[in-house]
């Protein structure tokens, strides 16, 4: 069954956009991310013009973090003081994302960032997750017993100025670092329609030391908010959100998270974040090979502006 | 001195119109076009017949005639980009702005077009692919000459663009048909069919109809707020969102 998408502008066969909501979110649901750096890629290799993904993606991303957040949220594993900083930096560096977008959009070189910023964003992360789980998979085959959190190590960081008491998270940490994390991930999550959960839970964990207990919950919220900020921001500057692509990958997703959560409860850690380092680093390869390989057709043509008579 | 030679083409074209004794009665089986959530595309047709002209009904027309059909969609501007390896990846490095490029151009006609008369007056006419009418930004250094064909290209490649020798046909010796195929991907906006009619090669008749796409019910309701409320349909947009991420988490709750 076609559906004709109102600001695409095209067709595309409804199940066929359902269904990659629905591994997407299977896979959001089994390592608890978002989703949205494996989304917007299978939007723009199935022929929608990337700005419509990237924009579109921001509104799946917010139900399939609402659903997420809520169950955080009866289990009290939210932050909300934490939250609030990151919210805040984070509107405001989507400010920045999405006037960044707009202006590359009109340049033509929108496409050519989103590809270098996937393979050097993701390729990094993959690599370290990847790196990071092995080593634990490997100390648990040998037998030795790994604290899995180091929540009381201090670094760098914990000697920066204006620090701020976050109680639920027991953390006694300079508000800069939280601003910064906030921001970038609100810069980056607007630009590319990723939510940037992959970026902010390390983040969150390795940086500023927040509790396992508190910081899926409360990367849920930041990634939530900015997300639901970016689809507004879109809808005005650029209008390219297109709402029934949005609901056909939300009813999807929410129902293939659903899945993934129940299925993820038979991985252990490790090997989640094994595997979605795995997953992480496919994305980037990909994206490399787009840029390296030589395009079929040097040439292409869009239309911008305003349709005349 | 091309352009003279066209132009006074052209002139001689349109003088010898009333000199001729016939005209041309077209009708199309659809005047609107509806864009509805099902739209994978839509067939037209544009049905014509060639007749006396007025007043001079009891002389009856004598061909043969040939006819091209060119159909041509709202105008847009557009941009044409070309890659070049630049430290080992693919970057959109040179690029050619065109403006009031039609969105849509099929050319149709009863038999091939050289066979029907010469390039001057297909030029003159715009009835070539290559004579859009396209406007290039820098038209000096010789580029955009490479980059209009380049766009004609591309155009054909996604089927907005084409031309059929065979697309129409003689149902008898005056009355004729075009069936005009639209992609589900074609631009909203104002067409126009006009048709050509030719005998031994001279332009003899000219007439256009015209009709319109535009996206119906549901999805012009959300084109139209998008376009015209952005905020509104932006705050509509997380509204459904967080409802079905809420409806989701309460329906699967474990």
């Amino acid at each position: 069954m076609q559906i004709y998408l109102p600001i695409a502008e095209l067709s595309l066969n409804v199940f066929y956009l359902a269904g990659i909501g629905a591994a997407v979110g299977f896979l959001s649901g089994l390592f608890g991310v978002g989703g949205g750096f494996l989304l917007t890629p299978l939007l723009i290799f199935s022929g929608i013009p990337s700005p419509v993904a990237v924009a579109s993606v921001t509104g799946q991303v917010v139900a399939a973090s609402t659903s997420g957040a809520l169950s955080y949220y009866r289990r009290g594993g939210i932050d909300f003081h934490l939250a609030l900083y990151l919210v805040l930096s984070g509107v405001i560096g989507a400010l920045g994302g999405v006037s960044t977008f707009s202006m590359l959009r009109s340049v033509g070189q929108l496409d050519l960032v989103i590809s270098l910023s996937y393979v050097a964003l993701l390729g990094a992360v993959g690599a370290l997750m990847l790196n990071e789980a092995v080593r634990a998979l490997l100390k648990r085959k040998r037998g030795l017993v790994t604290r899995e959190r180091l929540p009381r190590q201090h670094n760098w960081v914990h000697g920066l100025p204006l620090r701020i008491r976050f109680k639920r998270s027991k953390l006694y940490v300079s508000v800069l670092p939280v601003l910064a994390i906030g921001g970038t991930i609100g810069f980056l999550g607007s630009m590319l329609g990723i939510g940037g959960g992959f970026i902010l839970v390390p983040a969150l964990v390795y940086i500023l030391r927040v509790p396992g207990a508190m910081v899926i919950g409360t990367s849920l919220v930041q990634v939530l908010v900015i997300m639901a900020a970016s689809t507004v921001l879109h809808s005005v500057s650029s209008q390219s959100v297109d709402i029934l692509l949005a609901f056909c990958l939300m009813v999807g997703g929410v129902i293939g998270a659903q899945f993934g959560a129940s299925a993820g409860q038979y991985l252990r850690g490790e090997q989640l974040r094994a595997l979605l380092a795995l997953l992480i680093l496919i994305v980037a390869i990909r994206f490399a090979v787009g840029l390296i390989v030589p395009p079929e057709d040097v040439f292409s043509t869009s239309a911008f502006g305003v349709m005349g008579p | 001195m091309m352009a003279r030679t066209t132009l006074a083409l052209l002139l001689f074209a349109l003088m010898a119109l009333p000199a001729e004794a016939q005209r041309l009665a077209g009708a199309l089986t659809e005047r609107q076009i509806e864009i509805t959530s099902d739209f994978v595309g839509q067939t037209l047709t544009l049905f014509g017949n060639v007749e006396p002209a007025i007043g001079l009904a009891d002389k009856p027309v004598k061909g043969p005639f040939q006819v091209i059909v060119v159909v041509t969609g709202p105008t847009q501007n557009r941009v044409v980009r070309e890659q070049t390896n630049t430290f080992l990846i693919w970057l959109n490095t040179k690029s050619e702005t065109f403006t009031r490029v039609p969105s849509y151009k099929w050319v149709f006609s009863s038999a091939p077009l050289a066979a029907i008369t010469d390039p001057d007056t297909l030029a003159a006419n715009h009835i070539t692919l290559n004579s859009t009418g396209v406007q290039g930004t820098a038209e000096t250094n010789g580029v955009p000459k490479l980059y209009r064909s380049e766009l004609v290209r591309l155009m054909t490649d996604k089927g907005l663009y084409g031309v059929r020798e065979s697309g129409v046909q003689f149902r008898s010796p005056t009355l004729y048909s075009v069936r005009i195929n639209l992609p589900g991907d074609v631009a909203n906006g104002t067409f126009l069919a006009e048709t050509y009619l030719f005998r031994e090669g001279t332009l003899i008749a000219h007439e256009a109809e015209s009709f319109v796409v535009r996206k119906a019910g549901l999805e012009r309701l959300l084109g139209d707020s998008a376009r015209d409320y952005p905020l509104a349909y932006g705050l509509a947009c997380v509204a459904l969102a967080l409802m079905t991420g809420w409806l989701g988490g309460v329906v699967f709750r474990r």
